[in-house]
């Protein structure tokens, strides 16, 4: 806890924080440890300079053996290069901040004004008797001034020979400006905390390779500040978010994520076995039922913040785990989710940025309130011309005239697409995904869906055939998804059976169309298998009252806030191809 | 705990104990019931009382005829229902009524599910209305004079309205002569249908039946529970939460106790600049953890994946990224079986503090816990049921600073042995255990490795006597393959677990980053695994590379948060801390062929 508490003080006498340092001369006493072979010459500080610009596999070996060398002279001159904990005073943007009065050349006194900070090596410049380290923690960076004459025996010559770029190392000292305008930790005893055996790589050449930085996370962080930044953000959002839910009353639960059924959503499970119980299990795809059950069983207002698994195909904008927060309230509708995702959304883009217009992709958003909110019906209007309310229920003539419409030029892919709708408002939204979509750049609520493909939405309360739902659209993507829950539970399992009978037959069609080519099987899209859950109608038969239900995607979010073009850059450890 | 065998026995034994009560608790609740119902109709003269009529019905009579009623009436399930008042602002606004004072001119309107009703004739009703979970009911006094519907329209509308049924009420607030304070409905809307009939309530502890307006369930977190109140059965509680839920108002102040667990957590890391992070829950490796892990398969992808049993490794590899402090909570998921205090997943914390040791994080796990326990309870002790439910309750006290017991040190003390720490790769050290573990008659299962030895005896001498929180420190380096080794004494690592009521609640070391030694140790875990512990821990080669470029000295810190759970609510089964718990299938038949006696 002392390192807790010192974190925060801004001043602390140095005395006490010597024992760190004082302590690091512990003798190994573990054998293990001293597997490795001794040969290579130690002194090979430039050397290794040179090879931490580069990062080919034998030049990584060849650093590796220097190092390792070096942790051996460490130990035998009774240092541990792998240290136990070390006392800060300050972090390195603090020491920005409390110092920053302090002019050229000037220093405080080390007795009165000592300070002790730790992290990692990215930069140094050693002359004869005097050496520059940049440090780099958490919150920034600070330069450490080293002067033989200050250092204590022979611990500027340790500097020189022992320390590397990408070493952690504490150090004291007092504050001092260099001439040139640099604040510094003016050094008077320092401490090689964790020797690294592994070069880092170039700021400029050494992460070019996009996969790596995905699979490197680590290394991509070290070199790239910024992007340890985005999960900053990504922290601050998921914070506000769950701030801004709980001032309005609602409480956090968790519900499973393997079970027995994957309900809630459409799309294609992860399928695991559980020995003991002898049963395949499904990783959920959504939480919405578990949490309509919650609401069932009294609870007003509740939430989840949770990982969802879709056994689906990687792209900039899909993981196959990734995180949404689904909220239900009792007694209200979709009206209201509507209010709530302006307020989640404007909150977190506030707590990240201080302002409401940011920048994405070059793209100007603006999201001040109230956002734009319009009928799918009028928005395919307004961008085709087709009323589609006219046309009753003649599909083969919405169709037509949809296709003449579009034009002759649109992709084939979109053509057998509408060829494919088997309904009105699949036709509808086939329309509205294909020309309204992507132009919905400024924030805009989707409302009024067709029933067909909103199985969980309550009927609307004045048009028949529509449901009482909404999509949130920023930049053309979906952000947010809600309804007024549907509570009735025979439409319910009306239409959770409909759901089951049209992907059964979609099902048996492509797997009899699959029978030629045996070995496509497995990446067909509907091969999987969607049953009822049971239970879920059951608890709605016990009255569930009515609600509105929200689900929003984190992931996303935090990509329009950060600015980033991929999932994959919000997401710390994200799911890759095998490497060849 | 007792060795792996008689740890075994016990259990089946348990299980059967178990099984027994259930069947005989089943028969004497239905027994109890029917003599209920049969009170209930005796003492109330037919035809009065059409609800208590109604409940005598066939199940599956009452379902279909709800369904009927459903069908016959236009909107059934209206869109929303505008709600002016909580329970809470409701009783602090009128709760100062004098007996017998209405408040005609003022126009509330409150939503809730009926759990009791009770009729005075046909023009005049009462029901119980329950707000908002575990908070209080309110009665409502419907009466035909005041409502908007004339007589028989009235009582045709009442008698449709069930217990179960979610309604909406409009009316204002008075006080009746008895001095209950009560609503009065102008407007009276069933917003949700119960279509089944609901279990009827036993009084809770606490609550007289008859009370209005009382805190609805006497119980609060760090007090015993009493699960024998309870009016489902045991089993019907965990596959139907929300039926439980809307049955024990004890039930929904557990889960909201959990909540508060947690956002205290979030709240005391958060405070110290701590970030929060998810990573990954399929990994190509299940690292971090020695345990079986879920094996799923990504279509698109061909690749097999694994569900991570800890996120340890990745939260490390954030701080060698530059993350200082990071903390996770979130699910893990082991598949292993099913017992009191293990679910196939669970939710824990890990959090990595660079800078930080063992010492620092005991210090900081005593003011978490004591932290979260005063929160909540208001004081540090907590009454459990920890020899069963048929004892007395015991009180477990979380005052700081919790008792530490050197592990190997203590052992030897207790058992008279004389282990030394510095040698426990040899072949005599495992013999000499084999020897101790036969003369208590401590059994362990193969293989008999110097590691699982070891944790049986201590498992046997140590563990038992953790009943407050009670810190076991300085593990052996074989039983910890990613603890540093300690600074003083050779052979062990600086390592702690933290028992409460004899099990595990926490597990924290200072980080093993020497990459050498880390190879070394997974190297060793290699050869355990060879002589057949499928526990031991599998080499991660990127975790080892990330630890090559360096973790600053860091201590790391994992709580399970489902166990401290339990001990705040007085849960022996860590089903009661968790919503929807894993169950078997229920079309699962038992076991055929002849029933044994007693089972």
């Amino acid at each position: 806890m002392d390192a807790v508490r010192l974190w925060s003080l801004s001043s602390q006498p140095l005395k006490q924080l010597i024992r760190t340092t004082t302590t690091r001369l512990v003798v190994r006493c573990c054998s293990s440890s001293s597997t490795t072979t001794g040969g290579l010459a130690p002194k090979a500080g430039g050397r290794s300079r040179r090879l931490s610009a580069s990062t080919s596999t034998s030049d990584k070996d060849a650093v590796r053996a220097i190092r390792l060398n070096k942790v051996q002279e460490l130990r035998s001159k009774g240092l541990e290069p792998y240290g136990y904990s070390w006392d800060r005073t300050h972090s390195a943007n603090q020491l920005q901040h409390v110092y920053k009065h302090l002019e050229n050349g000037e220093e405080t006194k080390p007795e009165e004004d000592g300070v002790s900070i730790a992290g990692r090596i990215v930069a140094r410049r050693a002359f004869g008797k005097l050496a520059f380290l940049t440090l780099r923690d958490d919150s920034g960076t600070i330069q450490l001034y080293c002067e033989k004459e200050r250092l204590s025996d022979d611990q500027f010559d340790q500097l020189k020979g022992l320390v590397d770029i990408g070493d952690i190392v504490g150090a004291t000292g007092s504050i001092k400006r260099t001439e040139k305008g640099e604040l510094s930790v003016y050094v008077s005893s320092f401490a090689i905390l964790t020797k690294s055996l592994l070069p880092l790589p170039d700021k400029y050449h050494g992460l070019t390779d996009v996969d790596k930085r995905y699979r490197q996370r680590y290394v991509d962080m070290i070199a790239n500040p910024e992007v340890a930044d985005v999960f900053r953000k990504r922290a601050k959002v998921v914070s506000e978010i769950r701030k801004t839910v709980e001032s309005f009353g609602f409480i956090e639960v968790e519900t499973p994520v393997l079970q027995g059924a994957a309900g809630g959503a459409e799309a294609r499970p992860f399928v695991t076995y559980h020995n003991s119980l002898g049963r395949d299990l499904y990783l959920r795809i959504a939480t919405e039922l578990h949490l309509k059950r919650m609401l069932v069983g009294g609870f007003e207002k509740v939430y989840e913040i949770g990982r969802i698994f879709r056994n689906e195909g990687i792209s900039t904008r899909h993981n196959p785990e990734f995180t949404t927060i689904e909220m239900y309230e009792a007694y209200s509708d979709y009206e209201s989710m509507m209010n709530m995702a302006e307020e989640i959304v404007t909150q977190c883009a506030l707590a990240v940025h201080g302002k409401l217009t940011l920048d994405y992709q070059g793209v100007e958003i603006h999201l001040e309130r109230p956002w734009r909110r319009e009928s799918m019906h009028n928005l395919v209007k307004e961008a085709t011309g087709i009323t589609f309310n006219e046309f009753g229920n003649d599909l083969q003539g919405a169709k037509e005239v949809t296709l003449k419409n579009l034009g002759a030029d649109l992709d084939y892919k979109y053509k057998s697409s509408i060829e494919a709708c088997s309904s009105i408002g699949h036709l509808l939204n086939e329309v509205f995904e294909i020309v309204v979509e992507p132009k919905l750049v400024q924030p805009t609520f989707v409302l009024d869906y067709p029933i067909e493909i909103s199985p969980l939405a309550k009927p609307h309360r004045r048009h028949a055939g529509l449901t009482e739902r909404f999509e949130l659209f920023i930049c053309g993507r979906e952000l947010a998804n809600a309804f007024s829950e549907l509570t009735d539970p025979m439409d319910q399992r009306g239409r959770l059976e409909e759901q089951v009978r049209q992907h059964n037959e979609k099902r048996s069609a492509a797997i009899s169309e699959m029978d030629g080519a045996e070995d496509k099987r497995e990446e067909n899209d509907e091969s999987y298998e969607v049953t009822l859950d049971d239970d879920f109608l059951t608890a709605l038969e016990y009255g569930m009252p009515p609600a509105s239900g929200m689900g929003l995607g984190i992931d996303r979010l935090v990509m329009l806030l950060t600015n980033s073009a991929s999932i994959r850059d919000v997401i710390a450890f994200p799911v890759l191809k095998i490497q060849q | 705990m007792d060795g792996e065998g008689t740890n075994k026995i016990s259990k089946t034994a348990q299980k059967k104990e178990l099984k027994a009560k259930h069947k005989e608790e089943e028969r004497l609740r239905k027994a109890e019931e029917k003599a209920l119902q049969a009170a209930a109709s005796c003492a109330q003269p037919k035809g009065k009382n059409a609800a208590v009529d109604d409940e005598e019905m066939d199940p599956t009579q009452y379902h279909e005829n709800r369904l009927k009623y459903i069908a016959s009436i236009e909107n059934a399930y209206p869109h929303k229902f505008h709600v002016t008042m909580t329970d809470r602002e409701y009783l602090e606004k009128f709760g100062g009524l004098e007996n017998g004072e209405h408040k005609e001119d003022i126009t509330v309107s409150l939503a809730g599910r009926i759990l009791r009703k009770r009729s005075s004739g046909t023009k005049l009703l009462f029901y119980d209305l329950h707000v908002t979970p575990g908070g209080w009911k309110v009665q409502v006094m419907a009466d035909a004079r005041i409502s908007e519907l004339d007589e028989s329209e009235f009582s045709r509308f009442h008698s449709s309205v069930k217990r179960g049924d979610l309604v909406g009420i409009s009316g204002f607030p008075g006080k009746t002569k008895r001095g209950e304070l009560s609503i009065f409905p102008r407007s009276f809307t069933v917003l949700s249908h119960c279509l089944h009939m609901l279990p009827r309530p036993k009084p809770e502890r606490g609550v007289p039946e008859n009370a209005n307006l009382e805190i609805a369930g006497g119980w609060v977190p760090g007090t015993p529970r009493n699960l024998e109140t309870y009016t489902l059965y045991q089993e019907t509680r965990y596959r139907q939460r929300y039926l439980d839920l809307i049955m024990t108002s004890e039930v929904r102040q557990v889960f909201k106790t959990r909540s508060k667990v947690v956002k205290y957590i979030r709240k005391f890391l958060d405070d110290l600049d701590f970030m929060e992070v998810e990573t990954p829950m399929m990994n190509m490796i299940a690292g971090g953890a020695a345990a079986r892990p879920f094996v799923t398969y990504h279509n698109d992808l061909n690749m097999k994946l694994v569900m991570r049993v800890a996120p340890e490794l990745y939260l490390k590899q954030l701080v060698v990224g530059g993350l200082d402090r990071v903390y996770e909570i979130g699910k893990q998921f082991r598949n292993e079986g099913i017992d009191l205090t293990h679910s196939p997943e669970f939710t824990t914390c890990e959090f990595y503090m660079a800078y930080a040791d063992y010492n620092d994080l005991m210090t900081m796990t005593e003011e978490i816990l004591s932290g979260v326990v005063k929160e909540i309870t208001g004081g540090y002790k907590v009454m459990y049921h920890s020899n069963g439910l048929d004892k007395e309750p015991i009180a477990i006290d979380f005052t700081p600073p919790f008792r530490r017991i050197d592990m190997v040190e203590e052992l030897n003390k207790m058992a008279n042995l004389n282990i030394n720490p510095k040698d426990l790769s040899s072949v005599e050290v495992n013999t000499y255990l084999k020897e101790a573990c036969k003369k208590f008659e401590i059994q362990c299962s193969p293989p008999e490795t110097t590691a699982r030895l070891l944790d049986k005896l201590v498992g046997h001498f140590l563990e038992v006597t953790c009943v407050n929180p009670a810190f076991i420190i300085n593990h052996p380096e074989i039983m910890s393959p990613l603890a540093k080794w300690h600074r003083s004494k050779p052979g062990l690592t600086e390592r702690f677990e933290l028992f409460i009521n004899k099990h595990e609640v926490c597990n924290a070391y200072t980080e093993l980053n020497d990459p050498v030694v880390q190879r070394q140790r997974f190297a060793d875990q290699l050869k355990d695994r060879q002589s057949g512990d499928d526990e031991a821990m599998a080499l991660d080669e990127t975790f080892c590379t990330a630890l090559d470029y360096g973790l600053p000295p860091t201590g790391g810190w994992g709580l399970g948060v489902d166990r401290l759970c339990m001990l705040l609510t007085d849960s022996q089964n860590i089903k009661e801390v968790l919503l929807f718990p894993a169950m078997k299938p229920q079309d699962d038949q038992p076991p055929t062929g002849p029933k044994t006696a007693g089972a």
